[in-house]
C-alpha cells in the first residue's frame, strides 16, 4: 500500500515538474532569446555567446527609458490612490455599522466585476473632452479606479484580523475614533498595505489594454505599448533587442509577484469567490 | 461600536465611492449615450437606436460573435480541464506543492504583451520553436497565417496564462471536502476512479459551475493576449467582439457603434454576473 502510494506520488512529481517546465518555457525562451549576440535571435536557443549587450542598446533604444518611467509613474500614481482610498473604505466595511453598508458594499462588488473593456470606449471620449487624453492625469485616475475594488477585499481581511479588543481597549482610554485608527489600527496593517500597493502596482505596470487606447502620444507611453510598438519594428529582425525588452518588463512583476505571493493568490480567490 | 448616527464612516468610505462614480460608474453608463450618437468630422449627432440597428445588420458583428463563441467554449474548456487536474494532484500534499504552484502561476504575473511577443516568436514562420515541431505535420504552412491555427494559437496561449487562476479555485473547493470522507470511501473499497465519480465530483459541482462561469466572463472580455498575438488576423479570422470593438474606435473612428457594442458587451456581463453570483450564492449555502 506505502509502495503503491509512493509510487503514484513519484508520477505525480515528474509530470508536475513536466507541466512546469511547460508553463515556465516561454518565460526562460525570451531571457534566452535576450541574451544572444545582435543579429543572431534564434539560430539557436542557446546562445552561441552570451551577452548583455542587448539590455545596453535598449537603454537607448527609442525612449524605452522614458516608457519605464511612464509605467513607474501611472502604476504607482494609481497603486497608491487605490490604497489609500480602498484603505479608509475597507476599515469602516470592516469595522462600523451604519446607513447604507449593504448597497455600499453591494456598489463596489459591481464595480468590481465591471470589466475594462466595457468602459473604456466612453472613458476615451470623456477624457478626449476633457483634454486629459495622453496625461499622468488620467492614467493615474483609471488605475486608481480599477484597483480600488479588490484593494477593499484585501485590506477587509487585514483589518477583519486585528483583535477588536485592541481597539475596545485604546477606546476605553480615551482615544478617538480617529487616533485610535491611525495611531493603533493602522500601523499593525502595515503588511497589508504594502501587499496591497504591490499587488495594484503590477496589475497597472502589466496593463496593457488601457494604455493602448488612452495614449497616443510618444512621450507618455507605457512600456507595454512601447514593446507592443517594438514588436511591429524588431520582430524578425531584431529580436534579441525585442526580447530584452520584454525582460525588463517581465522582471519586476515577477519579483514582486514573489515577494507578495500569499497575498497575491488570497487576494485573488478571495476577490473571485467572497464579493 | 457606537458610530451609528455619526459622518466618521461615510467620511471614510465617500472618498472610495464616489472616486469609483466618477471613474467607473459615470462612463458604463454615459456609454449608453454615446452609443446612440454618431460622430463626424468633429460634430456629435443623437441618431437614437439607429448603432444598434447597424450592429443586428452586420455581418463583422455576427462573425465577431461566432469567434467569441468558439473562442470562449475552447478556452473555457481548456482552462478548466487541464486546472481541474492540476488541482485534484495538488490537493494530495506533495511536498513541492508551493513550488508547483508558484511556478504554475507565473505566466498570469506577466503582460498581455510580454506574453504575446513570446507566443508570436514561438510561431515565427521560418524558425519558430512550435512552428518547426508542429508546422510539418500540417503541411509546412506557418501555422499563424491561417484562420484556424491564429485562433488555435489563441486559445493555446490564453488558456496557458491562465490556468493558475482556475486551479487556484478549484483546489479552495477541493480542501473542503473532509479527509474522513475519503477515507470512509477507501475502507468500504472505494478505488480512486470511482471515488472521483461519485464523492469528489458531486461535492466539487458547485465550485467547478463558479470557475466555468468566471472563466467565461474572462473569455467574453478578453482582448489584451488577441491583439498581442495576431492582432485580430489574418484578416478578421480571430476579431472576437472585444477586438471588434477596439478596431471600430480606434482604427475606424466609429465611436457611437464601438459604444453600441460596449452596451452589448455590458448586457452579456451582467448576465454572467447573475449567474455567477448565483452559482457563488449555491456554493456557499451547500458548504454551510
Amino acid at each position: 500500500m506505502i509502495r503503491r502510494k509512493q509510487a503514484i506520488n513519484a508520477f505525480l512529481n515528474a509530470f508536475l515538474i513536466s507541466f512546469c517546465a511547460i508553463m515556465l518555457f516561454p518565460v526562460i525562451y525570451a531571457i534566452l532569446v535576450s541574451l544572444h549576440r545582435p543579429g543572431y535571435g534564434f539560430f539557436s536557443i542557446i546562445p552561441d555567446i552570451w551577452t548583455l549587450e542587448n539590455y545596453n542598446r535598449l537603454f537607448v533604444y527609442g525612449k524605452f527609458p522614458r516608457y519605464i518611467l511612464n509605467s513607474v509613474i501611472n502604476a504607482g500614481g494609481g497603486a497608491l490612490v487605490s490604497t489609500m482610498l480602498a484603505t479608509l473604505a475597507a476599515y469602516a466595511f470592516a469595522r462600523l455599522e451604519f446607513k447604507g453598508k449593504k448597497i455600499m458594499n453591494a456598489f463596489v462588488l459591481g464595480m468590481m466585476m465591471l470589466p475594462g473593456l466595457v468602459s473604456i470606449i466612453p472613458i476615451y471620449r470623456i477624457a478626449s473632452d476633457l483634454k486629459l487624453l495622453n496625461t499622468y492625469t488620467l492614467m493615474i485616475a483609471v488605475f486608481g479606479a480599477y484597483g480600488i475594488p479588490l484593494a477593499i477585499w484585501i485590506m477587509k481581511g487585514f483589518f477583519e484580523s486585528i483583535p477588536r479588543a485592541l481597539e475596545e481597549a485604546a477606546a476605553i482610554d480615551g482615544a478617538t475614533p480617529v487616533q485610535t485608527f491611525w495611531q493603533i489600527v493602522l500601523p499593525l496593517t502595515t503588511p497589508g498595505l504594502i501587499a496591497t500597493f504591490l499587488i495594484n502596482f503590477v496589475y497597472s505596470w502589466n496593463n496593457f489594454f488601457t494604455p493602448l487606447v488612452l495614449i497616443s502620444k510618444t512621450d507618455m507611453k507605457m512600456a507595454t505599448v512601447g514593446l507592443f510598438d517594438f514588436q511591429h519594428v524588431l520582430e524578425g529582425n531584431q529580436d534579441e533587442l525585442l526580447a530584452a525588452a520584454c525582460v525588463v518588463i517581465m522582471v519586476p512583476a515577477i519579483v514582486l509577484f514573489l515577494v507578495t505571493r500569499e497575498y497575491f493568490m488570497r487576494g485573488m480567490v478571495e476577490g473571485a469567490v467572497k464579493g | 461600536m457606537k458610530n451609528k448616527n455619526s459622518f466618521y464612516p461615510y467620511l471614510l468610505t465617500l472618498p472610495a465611492i464616489l472616486f469609483l462614480m466618477l471613474v467607473s460608474l459615470y462612463p458604463t453608463l454615459y456609454s449608453f449615450y454615446l452609443s446612440m450618437t454618431r460622430s463626424k468630422q468633429g460634430i456629435t449627432e443623437f441618431v437614437g437606436l439607429r448603432n444598434y440597428e447597424v450592429i443586428l445588420r452586420s455581418s463583422d458583428f455576427r462573425q465577431s460573435l461566432q469567434l467569441t463563441i468558439i473562442f470562449t467554449v475552447f478556452y473555457v474548456f481548456l482552462t478548466v480541464a487541464i486546472a481541474y487536474i492540476l488541482a485534484l494532484m495538488l490537493n494530495r500534499g506533495l511536498r513541492l506543492t508551493g513550488i508547483y504552484m508558484t511556478i504554475i502561476f507565473l505566466p498570469w504575473v506577466l503582460s498581455e504583451i510580454t506574453s504575446g511577443v513570446v507566443w508570436r516568436w514561438m510561431f515565427y514562420q521560418d524558425y519558430g520553436i512550435l512552428q518547426n515541431l508542429i508546422g510539418p505535420i500540417l503541411g509546412g504552412k506557418a501555422i499563424i497565417t491561417t484562420n484556424w491555427g491564429a485562433m488555435a494559437i489563441v486559445i493555446t496561449a490564453t488558456t496557458w496564462r491562465s490556468i493558475s487562476f482556475a486551479m487556484l479555485l478549484l483546489l479552495a473547493g477541493l480542501q473542503t471536502v473532509p479527509r474522513e470522507i475519503y477515507e470512509a470511501a477507501s475502507i468500504d473499497g472505494s478505488g480512486g476512479w470511482s471515488t472521483f465519480w461519485r464523492i469528489t465530483w458531486p461535492l466539487v459541482r458547485p465550485t467547478t459551475i463558479v470557475t466555468i462561469v468566471f472563466i467565461t466572463i474572462q473569455a467574453i472580455n478578453g482582448v489584451g493576449m488577441v491583439l498581442a498575438i495576431t492582432e485580430g488576423g489574418p484578416g478578421r479570422a480571430t476579431e472576437i467582439l472585444g477586438v471588434h470593438m477596439y478596431r471600430e474606435a480606434m482604427e475606424f473612428f466609429n465611436f457611437g457603434y464601438a459604444a453600441a457594442l460596449s452596451v452589448v458587451l455590458l448586457i452579456i456581463n451582467i448576465i454572467l454576473a447573475a449567474f455567477y453570483l448565483r452559482s457563488m450564492q449555491q456554493e456557499s449555502a451547500l458548504a454551510s
